[in-house]
């Protein structure tokens, strides 16, 4: 840039200019504007006034529009200076501003008259102004100024003229598409910028037409393009060839390959990380692309080792075996300096790890905790978490770990999380109970966060008694009582009832324990053993149930709404009535227990391991808002609460006109449909919007009503339900699928004004069909010996055998069987290992309504044809109804 | 040898305290024919196809000791309104009409008199240029004075001529009395 003539600032002057900036008032730096209008300009003062206001709108200070107007037509008196440094600066403030000021196509005139001016800063800086400030009225008139300056032997104002031209093409694309043969001049500009630049808009130009990009790609592959910029573009350009046009020419997977040789880090990155998320790559192309990522592990950028890090990360996920390689040096890095490094590395490792290595890498994490911060702790208990379903064998070293995080100094976040990966772990592998509880009993002995002590003593209270020897966990939590606070020794009181009730031998000494608590000083306590003691004095088990172990009737975040809503109102003269509170479920993202003195479980059986592992919270979120909305439509409160909501369905394509999808409520003995739609037409209303579902086999389920959308305006998503009743003990599971209709009323809408106009016509639009699959009534649950259960019950006389029709792949057809039959992949059996010809897979869950347990075993390979999958598959469980239901799904 | 050294010193000096400069705003409709008076101004000679201006033109032209600096904003009715934020201050404004078109009169008169209006532009001076004289029909300067209601204006110095850009008639007379307005400054 020095050709442009800039001039250094000295030291000094920089520094003091720079002190002058750090307490710049907006409103003072707007009236210093004026230096812009005096006679002569004095370069050096209108100069320091620019960089001050390109100061704040960097430190992000907002401009209203006048102020930006005034600004922006003050700066454009500086026109007249011949000061080159200052014209820079001025074109600089002219394009910032452009966007808020109004009025700013005042300086076309003047910027096309620089275009063409001699000085090569004012021709790019203008183009770079114009660029923003046009439109497409005003485009055709500037368009030769473009193509001139694209082809321009200067190459900052070539570079200049093809990125605005880039943002151009969402202004006018027909104009800018003109210009192609100026573009595809300038690829072979020596420039690597420009050749880059070129390359972008091309490829941008020819977008949308398939066969033109993939002959531009071919050209360039052969042409050998000499930019590094613009070989990685051009990566980029053969890897969309090969996913869009699902090629079988090896000409773009050799030019990748090519590259990866190349001394450029940048190409050879882009290179191996286009190799390793191509779905067609060769083991041979993977191997030398991982080679390249396990180089750059090692190098002394951290830029470098992080792409690579990042990159084996995403290989993991789909094929761990090609990382293997890398293992030793992604060790290295655990305790690398740069956080993101070392996560990353660790997050691949227990990705890649398998049975026999994983117990090793625990205790290497183990060796280097002491060095790391809580955050990143969390970060490493997550991953350690998911070990626990991938390899349920492994609890004891888990929760060794896990115990080891807990016992440690850290926050109550760190804390937090890790107790709730422990109750995750007790959830998801019941063997694992025994051995976490008395390492939890442990813990509660010396735990400076009361929050946490009575998580564990409700978990002691709920998981203890059924244990082998409830005995031991007494004195744990009996201790709690002498030792411990008031919130603490209620929550142990509470505890020890619950022993007292589930295990009989165990009731009289519970008395005893309980009488002694009769005096204690806080008033909690106190009462709680009261009733208690009274409840067993008289034995009355039911209520004792109730208080002790039944859920309220009521989730604890809907009663606490509704009482802050019922105390936030003036009169308070009638009493609360728990009737009134909404009975729908929200389920919460962890499994811990949310109320600290409530005596509620909402740990254990009823909140299920699927949500915990929901991953992202965006989609629980969204679960939530419609369980809300449900719960406001009071046709649906009788139904009971819902018992699972399924994953969204798209019943349209995402760019019609109508946009619709479709999530199912499941009841007892309801489903409620509800369908989120979305008109996309701004001169359109639509009215009265329901959906006409029209059943395969009517007799399974009856028809309860709808509720349509009274008007649905563009862009603003609503939803309409149908619900249907059904009854699995008279008319068995219903084995049904839907004919769907949108039917509406559409009412013209002027978008200009937003008035309607009087008369609508009725008018219906097709949508996808929809079926009521296994996976609507069955919750994925997880099993550490799946052999056993499996020998347990009965075999069916023989397997039943279907296709899968069209569906080419193992990997296809496995997501296909477990995405329909809804139950959880057990021993990584979701994950089908390269080049298999057959596969198995094993799955568990259990039925919503009844909780009674299924298990499935699929065996799948390719047919003869290659095009389609053979299935043989056993459905075992106690409940012969859910195992036809569950066929039924295939045949 | 050292006569012509000291000569070219004084000259120095006498171009430092001589030297004026002034700063012209030239408006009017579009079409009226503002860009081809600015290039007779500083080329001298009539450039046929002017393109209408998109926002403005600067340019510099030095006559004699005199540095002229003029801001020919484009007449389109979208840029009136920015025609105010460049006449403030300047040390005089030119509004230039197409004495041919009658038609525009009314219009003319209309933007003249809501921007000479403006509290900011009070006092400076006003020359009217009544151009393509040399068009059959043109109208005289007496005519403009009363089309355009000039004697109604006060506080203010107005003076009317009638040119042809294109013929350079009567450039001599307007340049005359724009550097009359030049104000000179002292470095």
């Amino acid at each position: 840039m020095n050709k442009f003539g800039e001039k250094k600032d000295d030291d000094s002057e920089s520094n003091s200019s720079e002190l002058m900036l750090i307490n710049l008032d907006k409103g003072q730096v707007i009236q210093e504007k004026r230096a812009f209008n005096e006679t002569p300009v004095q370069p050096r003062k209108c100069s320091l006034v620019i960089s001050q206001f390109l100061f704040l709108l960097a430190r992000g200070d907002s401009f209203t529009p006048n102020e930006a107007t005034d600004i922006f037509f003050a700066a454009t008196k500086l026109f007249q200076s011949k000061d080159i440094p200052l014209r820079r600066l001025m074109y600089l403030l002219l394009k910032e501003f452009s966007t808020i000021s109004k009025d700013a196509i005042i300086v076309i005139s003047s910027l096309t008259k620089d275009v063409i001016h001699k000085i090569e800063l004012y021709r790019a800086n203008a183009i770079r102004i114009l660029c923003k400030i046009t439109d497409s009225s005003i485009l055709p008139q500037l368009e030769r100024y473009f193509k001139q300056a694209i082809v321009d032997k200067d190459p900052h104002v070539s570079s200049a003229a093809l990125v605005s031209s880039i943002h151009l093409l969402k202004v006018s694309p027909e104009v800018v598409k003109r210009w192609a043969n100026e573009v595809q001049e300038s690829i072979s500009n020596k420039s690597n910028m420009v050749q880059y630049h070129a390359l972008a808009l091309l490829h941008r130009i020819k977008q949308h037409d398939r066969l033109a990009v993939r002959k531009l790609v071919n050209s360039l592959i052969k042409n050998s393009v000499k930019s590094p910029y613009a070989q990685a573009y051009l990566i980029r350009c053969a890897v969309e060839v090969i996913e869009e046009t699902h090629t079988e020419d090896r000409v773009y997977f050799e030019y990748i390959e090519s590259c990866l040789r190349s001394k450029n880090e940048m190409v050879a990155y882009e290179a191996a990380r286009s190799i390793c998320s191509l779905k067609g790559a060769t083991p041979k192309e993977i191997t030398s692309a991982v080679g390249i990522l396990q180089m750059f592990l090692c190098s002394t950028k951290s830029t470098l080792r992080f792409a690579a890090v990042r990159t084996l990360n995403k290989l993991a996920q789909t094929n761990p075996t090609a990382v293997i390689p890398c293992n030793l040096d992604m060790e290295n890095l655990i305790s690398d300096s740069n956080r993101s490094i070392a996560t990353l590395a660790i997050t691949t490792l227990l990705q890649v790890g398998n049975e026999s290595n994983v117990d090793r890498l625990i205790k290497q994490i183990a060796n280097f905790l002491g060095d790391i911060n809580d955050e990143f702790k969390i970060v490493v208990v997550k991953a350690i978490t998911n070990l626990s379903t991938k390899f349920p064998k492994k609890f004891r070293h888990l929760i060794t770990f896990l115990n080891k995080i807990l016992r440690d100094e850290g926050s109550l976040q760190l804390k937090q999380s890790t107790l709730d990966a422990i109750l995750y772990v007790v959830n998801t592998i019941p063997d694992s109970k025994e051995i976490a509880l008395s390492e939890l009993c442990e813990f509660i002995e010396d735990c400076e966060f009361p929050d946490l002590s009575v998580q564990i003593l409700n978990l002691l209270g709920q998981e203890g008694p059924l244990t082998n020897t409830p005995n031991k966990y007494i004195r744990y939590i009996y201790n709690r009582v002498l030792l411990d606070s008031g919130i603490i020794r209620a929550a142990a009181v509470t505890s020890i009832a619950k022993f007292g009730l589930l295990y009989e031998p165990m009731k009289e000494k519970i008395m005893i324990l309980l009488k002694r608590c009769l005096l204690d000083e806080d008033d909690e306590v106190r009462d709680r053993a009261t009733l208690y003691l009274s409840l067993f004095k008289e034995d009355n088990k039911r209520v004792l149930e109730r208080v002790l172990i039944d859920d309220l009737p009521v989730p604890t975040q809907n009663l606490q709404r509704s009482l802050e809503a019922y105390l936030a109102q003036d009169d308070t003269t009638d009493p609360f009535d728990i009737g009134t509170v909404s009975t729908v479920l929200e389920q919460t993202q962890s499994p811990t227990i949310s109320g600290k003195l409530s005596q509620t479980n909402q740990l254990g059986a009823s909140s299920s391991p699927t949500n915990a592992s929901t991953p992202g919270l965006s989609a629980a979120e969204s679960v939530n808002q419609d369980l809300a909305k449900l719960a406001q439509i009071p046709q649906f409160a009788t139904y009971g609460r819902v018992l699972k909501s399924t994953e969204l369905v798209e019943l349209t394509e995402s760019e019609s006109e109508y946009v619709v999808s479709c999530v199912k409520h499941i009841y007892k003995e309801n489903i409620v449909f509800q369908f989120n739609c979305t008109n996309t037409l701004d001169e359109q209303r639509l009215d009265q919007v329901q959906v006409k579902m029209v059943p395969s086999n009517p007799k399974s389920m009856k028809n309860l009503g709808f509720m349509a959308i009274d008007q649905l305006k563009c862009n603003d998503p609503q939803s309409c339900y149908v619900s249907i009743g059904y009854n699995i003990q008279q008319a068995g599971y219903p084995i049904v699928s839907f004919t769907n209709t949108l039917k509406f009323k559409a009412v013209d809408v002027d978008p200009s004004t937003g008035e309607a106009d009087d008369s609508g016509f009725d008018d219906q639009y097709p949508l996808e069909r929809l079926e009521i699959v296994p996976s609507d009534f069955i919750q994925k649950t997880y099993t550490s010996n799946f052999k056993e259960e499996w020998e347990k019950l009965p075999d069916p006389p023989k397997p039943t055998c279907f296709q899968l029709l069209g569906v080419k792949t193992l990997k296809a057809a496995t997501q296909e069987i477990i995405s329909t039959l809804g139950m959880a992949p057990l021993d990584k059996t979701e994950q089908v290992p390269d080049k298999s010809q057959k596969h198995q897979i094993l799955l568990s869950g259990k039925s919503i309504h009844t909780g009674t347990l299924i298990y499935a075993q699929a065996r799948i390979k390719p047919d003869a044809s290659g095009s389609n999958t053979d299935v043989a598959l056993v459905v075992k469980s106690s409940d012969e109804d859910l195992i036809d239901f569950v066929y039924s799904a295939f045949i | 040898m050292f006569k012509a050294f000291v000569d070219s010193i004084l000259n120095f000096f006498r171009s430092l305290f001589w030297k004026q400069e002034m700063e012209l705003t030239l408006v009017g409709l579009q079409g009226s024919g503002k860009t081809t008076l600015v290039n007779v101004i500083s080329y001298g000679s009539f450039i046929e196809d002017t393109i209408p201006t998109i926002g403005f033109n600067m340019k510099k032209v030095t006559k004699g000791n005199v540095t002229i600096k003029l801001w020919d904003i484009g007449g389109q009715p979208r840029f009136r309104g920015m025609w105010e934020r460049y006449c403030r201050g300047v040390n005089a404004i030119v509004f230039v009409i197409d004495a041919a078109d009658k038609e525009k009169f009314e219009q003319s008169k209309q933007a003249l008199h809501d921007l000479i209006n403006k509290p900011p532009l009070a006092n400076i001076p006003l020359l009217v240029v009544a151009n393509k004289n040399d068009l059959p029909n043109a109208a005289g300067t007496d005519e403009i004075i009363q089309v355009l209601d000039l004697r109604s204006i006060e506080g203010r110095e107005v003076c009317c001529y009638s040119i042809s850009a294109k013929n350079s008639v009567n450039i001599d007379i307007t340049l005359e009395w724009l550097v009359k307005h030049s104000s000179s400054i002292s470095k």
